[in-house]
This record gives C-alpha cells, sequence and structure tokens, in this order.
C-alpha cells in the first residue's frame, strides 16, 4: 500500500517536472490540456515573433471559421530549433499539432509544424 | 692559427652574450590564468535548471509561511500568479536568472569578470580582488566581488532586493541574502556551487551545485521582455483586458 503512494507520489512529481521543462514563462498544464494532441492542416493568419512566446494564427483549411492562437517558445529557445523570425508567413498552408487551450478556449501550444516542403519544426 | 684561435674566443664571447641577455631580462612566466570565460547553457532543456538541495530548503517558519502563499506558474491557474518576474515583468533576480533556459556569458577583464545573459539582456559584474561596498543598495543582481582560488572563482556576493524569487517555485529571501559561489571550469563543462546564507529565510546555510554546457556559436539573441509583452499575452491568450495602454 506504502509503496503504492509512493509510486503515485513520484508520478506526480514526475507529471510536475514535465509540465515544468515545458515552458520557462509558465507551465504548460495551467493553460493547456497537456494530455491532448490536435492535429489540423490549417493556414497561417498570422506570425509574430515576439516575447514571452511567438504567436501563431491559424485558421483551419476545412473550416474556416474554426480559428486558434497558438503560443510558441520565446524567439531564443525556438531559434536554437531551426526556427527564424521568417519560418511562417500569412497565408502558408501547413500541419500544426498543439496542446488545446483548457476548458474548450481558443488557443494552444503549438507542438510541431510540418511546412508546405515537407519540412518540420519542433516548437 | 692564431686568427682561427681569435675567431673561437669571440664566437665564445658573443654566445655567452647572446645567453645572458636573453636570461637576466626575460620577465618570470606569468601564471597560467584561470579560465571560465565562454557561452554556456544549461542541458537541461526549456524548463532550465533547477536549484534543489538535496534535503530540501531548510525555511524558517516566515519562509516557509510565504512560500506557501505564492502562487508560481507552474503550479497554479496562470491568471492568479504572484511571480514578480510575470505580475510585474520584474528582473528575474540572482541566481534564478541563472536557472534560466537561455544562454550566458562570462566575460574575464584584469579588474571584472562580467556575466552577461542572454534573458532579457540582464548583466551582472563580479570587481576582483575588492571588497564589498559598506553602503550598496540592495539590487537586482547584487553587490559581487571575486577572486581566485586556484582554478576556481570564488564569488561573494550580499545586497540583494528582497522582492525577487531564488527560484521560479517562489523559494523567498531577505535582504540578508549571502551567497558564495565557487565556478570551476571541467573541460567543456561550468560547474557552479551555490551556498546561501539568509538567517532570516533559512534555518541553516545550504548548497547546491548547478552544471552547464559550453555552446561553440556564442551568438545571442536580443530577447527584452516587457511589461507591455506580458499584458498583450494576457490579452490575447488570457482574454484579460490590459487595464493600461500597451504597445501592439
Amino acid at each position: 500500500m506504502r509503496s503504492q503512494v509512493l509510486l503515485i507520489l513520484a508520478g506526480v512529481v514526475g507529471l510536475l517536472l514535465l509540465s515544468t521543462s515545458a515552458l520557462a514563462h509558465h507551465g504548460a498544464a495551467s493553460l493547456y490540456d497537456v494530455s491532448k494532441e490536435t492535429t489540423v492542416k490549417v493556414t497561417i493568419t498570422e506570425f509574430v515573433w515576439t516575447n514571452p512566446h511567438v504567436e501563431v494564427g491559424i485558421a483551419s483549411v476545412d473550416d474556416k471559421r474554426a480559428r486558434w492562437l497558438l503560443e510558441v517558445g520565446s524567439p531564443p529557445n525556438i531559434a536554437n530549433r531551426g526556427w527564424t523570425s521568417k519560418s511562417l508567413k500569412v497565408g502558408d498552408v501547413v500541419t500544426v499539432t498543439f496542446n488545446p487551450g483548457l476548458r474548450g478556449t481558443r488557443i494552444g501550444r503549438l507542438l510541431k509544424v510540418v511546412l508546405p516542403d515537407g519540412k518540420e519544426l519542433k516548437a | 692559427m692564431r686568427a682561427q684561435r681569435l675567431l673561437i674566443v669571440t664566437a665564445g664571447l658573443l654566445a655567452a652574450a647572446v645567453a645572458g641577455c636573453a636570461g637576466g631580462s626575460a620577465a618570470p612566466a606569468p601564471a597560467p590564468r584561470p579560465d571560465v570565460s565562454g557561452t554556456w547553457v544549461h542541458p537541461g532543456g526549456p524548463g532550465g535548471a533547477s536549484l534543489r538541495p538535496a534535503e530540501g530548503f531548510p525555511l524558517t517558519p516566515w519562509a516557509a509561511e510565504k512560500m506557501k502563499s505564492e502562487k508560481p506558474t507552474f503550479s497554479s491557474d496562470f491568471r492568479e500568479t504572484t511571480d514578480p518576474a510575470v505580475l510585474y515583468a520584474d528582473p528575474n533576480g540572482y541566481p534564478r536568472i541563472q536557472m534560466h533556459p537561455m544562454k550566458f556569458k562570462l566575460v574575464q577583464t584584469d579588474d571584472y569578470v562580467y556575466h552577461l545573459w542572454e534573458y532579457n539582456q540582464n548583466w551582472r559584474q563580479i570587481a576582483m580582488n575588492k571588497e564589498h561596498s559598506p553602503d550598496a543598495p540592495a539590487t537586482w543582481y547584487g553587490n559581487a566581488v571575486g577572486k581566485w582560488d586556484g582554478d576556481t572563482l570564488v564569488v561573494d556576493s550580499t545586497g540583494y532586493k528582497a522582492s525577487t524569487w531564488l527560484t521560479g517555485q517562489g523559494v523567498p529571501h531577505t535582504e540578508d541574502l549571502h551567497i558564495v559561489e565557487r565556478i570551476r571550469r571541467d573541460g567543456d563543462t561550468l560547474v557552479v556551487h551555490f551556498t546561501f546564507e539568509d538567517p532570516g529565510a533559512f534555518t541553516k546555510p545550504w548548497s547546491a551545485e548547478v552544471k552547464y554546457e559550453r555552446v561553440e556559436d556564442g551568438a545571442m539573441i536580443e530577447t527584452i521582455y516587457t511589461i507591455s509583452d506580458e499584458l498583450r499575452f494576457r490579452e490575447r491568450f488570457l482574454g484579460v483586458p490590459s487595464p493600461i495602454p500597451i504597445r501592439r
């Protein structure tokens, strides 16, 4: 019984550490459902290279009313993963995967984007 | 024969003069200078480094109560956070900025070591072989003096604003915080050993060690985070209207 409690505690601490390591500005789990991933083909509606997080506006290709605002890491952190301030432009059609906002909010945490040329950028 | 002997003697005298000249006027070779300079980053990924003593933080009752009342962004609703680095876009302070997942650079000169952080372009100076200024005001990054102990840079610092957190988890401190760091290079690893003393916040001194990796590319990107950035983020991602005009 005691070992089960310890295992559960270890799991909780592990999850906390995982969500902590996601973003420096705030914990991912404080805004997003980190247990869910949404993948959708979208058109880029905005790409803002800013602090504390780069912002990506998207609209579903199939349903233009389905729009989200996604956050990415901070500029230096994603630059280390191959991003530049020109990686996306308005009108690009790409496939994004993100953690959706909690409680159905139209925000998300971008996990990766597949560009028109097939190149993948991790967020 | 006589001419040949004269030539040999002359050559010998010349050689002795040159050797004497070289030996007599050369300054003693300088001691090798310890080197912690370069660009470094914590290898732990975007979450940055942690600062956790093995036995937990030895908090005084005041500090335990204060930490309990804080709402870090990692473990509570972001809207309600009390983290001053987010709520007011305050500088991280020290050593919290040193746990940040971005790069930092150490630049050595004869009289100062400069500690430059990519995050927010913040920096501190470590005055070498000097005493603490007796009337230095409390600042975000403290009053730091340093000296070499063999290959280790020993930094002694005081004079920190009490409003900063030591870590993103909300570990508090008072203006009596005293930090001693022992910084040394082990190949491509920078080892920083911290010891913290603060009778108002900790029941005893405690230590922690953090390691950083050398970065080949020393380029650092401007990333200045302002209150406008924070309010804009809150407006766009949380739907919280800004109470003041902000830059768009």
